[in-house]
């Protein structure tokens, strides 16, 4: 009878690890097998014409070497990082202050306010640099309109300044992540805290310092992560306004993998680059866990 | 003394610039929309009309300069429709099944395996799109709405899992327990007390995988190359990559406008209601 009994619980096991393998079969074909082929690529010559698609052949770190030859690749190695640090600043400083707006008792309208602040985020991710472009047109956009209304020189600025629009672009949309992450952070902030600073009549900069910075420490820490790890493999908004144009000078790596594989046809080294990305992302992705295990 | 009732005002200031810098997009969108000329200026229209949603419908044909552009926005639409159904279908079943057996079963490397699952499940996508393309092509899978589904819910798997994972966790053994006391069978435990009790799992679930079937921009991008199967985010793209650069007035402002509004809608939505779980799934917190 026990036996019996054990058994049946092992046949439900395998049942219920039956239920398993659709989703892992799924998840193993269409997203392992790809990270590992893109790895497996990056050491072959295979190239997306002819014979080459089919018959490739192992030419080991070749990839990399012609990579780090490459002016185009450093070129665009050191735009993703300036991309990287002014959209950190920017997201980071704007998502600050919006979550102490959030937060703070001081202001009038806020659930208003708040949906607004929080609406980029909610746009499909392809509707955002197009009503961006207009916005960002030379002649008729509305930005140089507001330029020229204030006395100033407008500006050619998906060519002359396509570094500045894109990130603009980018930071519209994703201040709203670090905002989520930090005004969460300091609601959870016990109310005593700052009762018993009202008691001592500590000013509010002295509050701020003192009391909700230490305490906000880690989901600052946390959120400057994750826009990183955004931003590093940005795609759609830069291929959308600015294709890497002009002369490379907004090349990300995702969109020079993407060129190197789809417009010069060098598919081995696009997926070196994507492995490059890869590893970036992985890293990110550690420290992204390891910080928000210690919160 | 001058410091504390000026912070206020340069709260007020800073408020009001931020606030310029993201309602301005979106106003242009959605006048541009509303009237009868489009163009990437803002401009409050003399009149409001809703021909360029005609347009989007196939109701109406465009007048001006780019009429010589071939639009289908219609069938756009209906692409997106068919790809983030299709998306939710896959991800809810698959999902459900997965998330069940992982909240019941005990098995040596079950941490393991659900901490594998989360960090490959956030590797970028542009990393891995060159071998998706040629595994595709071993598909069948370009040109077909139906694939493009499939591996954007092969990429939601993980975060979904265990979003789901969660959820069942919160049922207690001891109901089903009960229901087979009474006689059920193991399946229709399953079917008529399992998953009912997961209900608003499943809801999040869906209403998660059809926000991302419905925004995708990058696997259609690389799998579909027809203009007429295109979703609405690739069409809307690449009315921009016919004309790159300074677009000036090429571009039919107005449909492509009124097709956008459409397109937000859903998205905005859903975004609401399910905001709590994708900062879950952003931040890789997922014990629900």
């Amino acid at each position: 009878m026990a036996f019996g009994k054990k058994f049946e619980y092992r046949l439900e096991e395998i049942l219920l690890a039956f239920f398993l393998i659709p989703a892992l079969l799924l998840f193993i074909i269409f997203q392992i097998v790809p990270t590992l082929w893109a790895i497996y690529f990056s050491f072959t010559d295979i190239a997306l014409y002819g014979k080459k698609l089919f018959e490739y052949d192992v030419v080991g770190f070749k990839n990399f070497e012609e990579l780090l030859t490459d002016d185009i690749f450093w070129k665009s190695f050191t735009v993703t990082f300036e991309y990287c640090f002014y959209s950190l600043i920017i997201r980071f400083s704007i998502g600050l202050v919006a979550s102490l707006y959030i937060t703070s008792k001081l202001f009038k309208g806020k659930p208003i306010i708040t949906a607004i602040l929080m609406l980029p985020q909610a746009l499909p991710g392809t509707v955002i640099p197009y009503a961006w472009l207009s916005m960002l047109d030379t002649r008729y956009g509305t930005l140089n309109q507001i330029l020229t209304f204030l006395e100033m020189q407008p500006q050619s600025w998906v060519y002359k300044r396509a570094m500045e629009s894109v990130i603009m672009v980018n930071c519209w949309s994703g201040y709203v992540l670090a905002m989520l992450v930090i005004s969460s952070a300091i609601k959870s902030i016990p109310q005593e805290y700052y009762e018993v600073c009202e008691i001592y009549g500590a000013s509010r900069w002295l509050k701020f310092t003192k009391v909700t910075l230490p305490l906000i420490k880690w989901p600052l820490v946390l959120s400057t992560i994750l826009i990183f790890k955004e931003d590093i493999d940005d795609f759609t908004y830069v291929f959308m306004l600015t294709d890497g144009g002009p002369y490379y000078r907004t090349e990300l790596l995702s969109l020079y993998a993407y060129h190197k594989a789809f417009t010069y046809y060098e598919l081995g080294v696009g997926c070196a680059v994507g492995l490059v990305i890869m590893i970036l992302v992985f890293v990110l992705t550690l420290a992204q866990i390891k910080v928000s295990r210690i919160m | 003394m001058l410091g504390e009732p000026s912070l206020e005002l340069i709260g007020y200031v800073i408020l009001a610039i931020i606030l310029l810098y993201i309602i301005l997009p979106m106003a242009w969108l959605f006048i541009t929309a509303f009237a009868p000329t489009g163009g990437p200026y803002l401009r409050i229209p003399e009149s409001v009309t809703l021909e360029n949603f005609a347009i989007v419908f196939g109701l109406a044909k465009l007048k001006y300069g780019a009429a010589a552009m071939s639009l289908h926005m219609d069938k756009w639409i209906v692409n997106s429709l068919i790809i983030a159904i299709v998306t939710t279908v896959v991800t809810v079943i698959l999902v459900s099944m997965a998330g069940y057996a992982l909240s019941r079963l005990k098995f040596r490397g079950k941490s393991l395996l659900m901490t594998a699952l989360l960090v490959l499940g956030m590797m970028p996508t542009t990393a891995k799109l060159l071998p998706l393309y040629k595994l595709c092509i071993s598909f069948g899978f370009i040109n077909n709405l139906i694939g493009v589904a499939i591996v954007i819910a092969s990429g939601l798997l993980p975060t979904q899992i265990w979003i789901m994972k969660g959820f069942f966790d919160y049922i207690p053994r001891d109901l089903e327990e009960q229901a087979w006391i009474f006689g059920c069978s193991k399946l229709e435990t399953l079917f008529k007390v399992v998953l009912p009790c997961a209900g608003p799992g499943i809801t999040v679930v869906a209403f998660l995988s059809f926000l991302a079937g419905w925004g995708n921009f990058t696997v259609p991008l690389i799998l579909i190359r027809t203009e007429t199967l295109y979703p609405i985010s690739l069409g809307i793209a690449t009315t921009f990559i016919h004309h790159p650069g300074e677009v000036g007035l090429a571009v039919p402002y107005g449909p492509l406008c009124a097709l956008s509004l459409i397109y937000v809608i859903p998205s905005m939505c859903l975004y609401f209601i399910s905001r709590k779980y994708l900062m879950a799934i952003k931040l890789g917190r997922l014990e629900v």
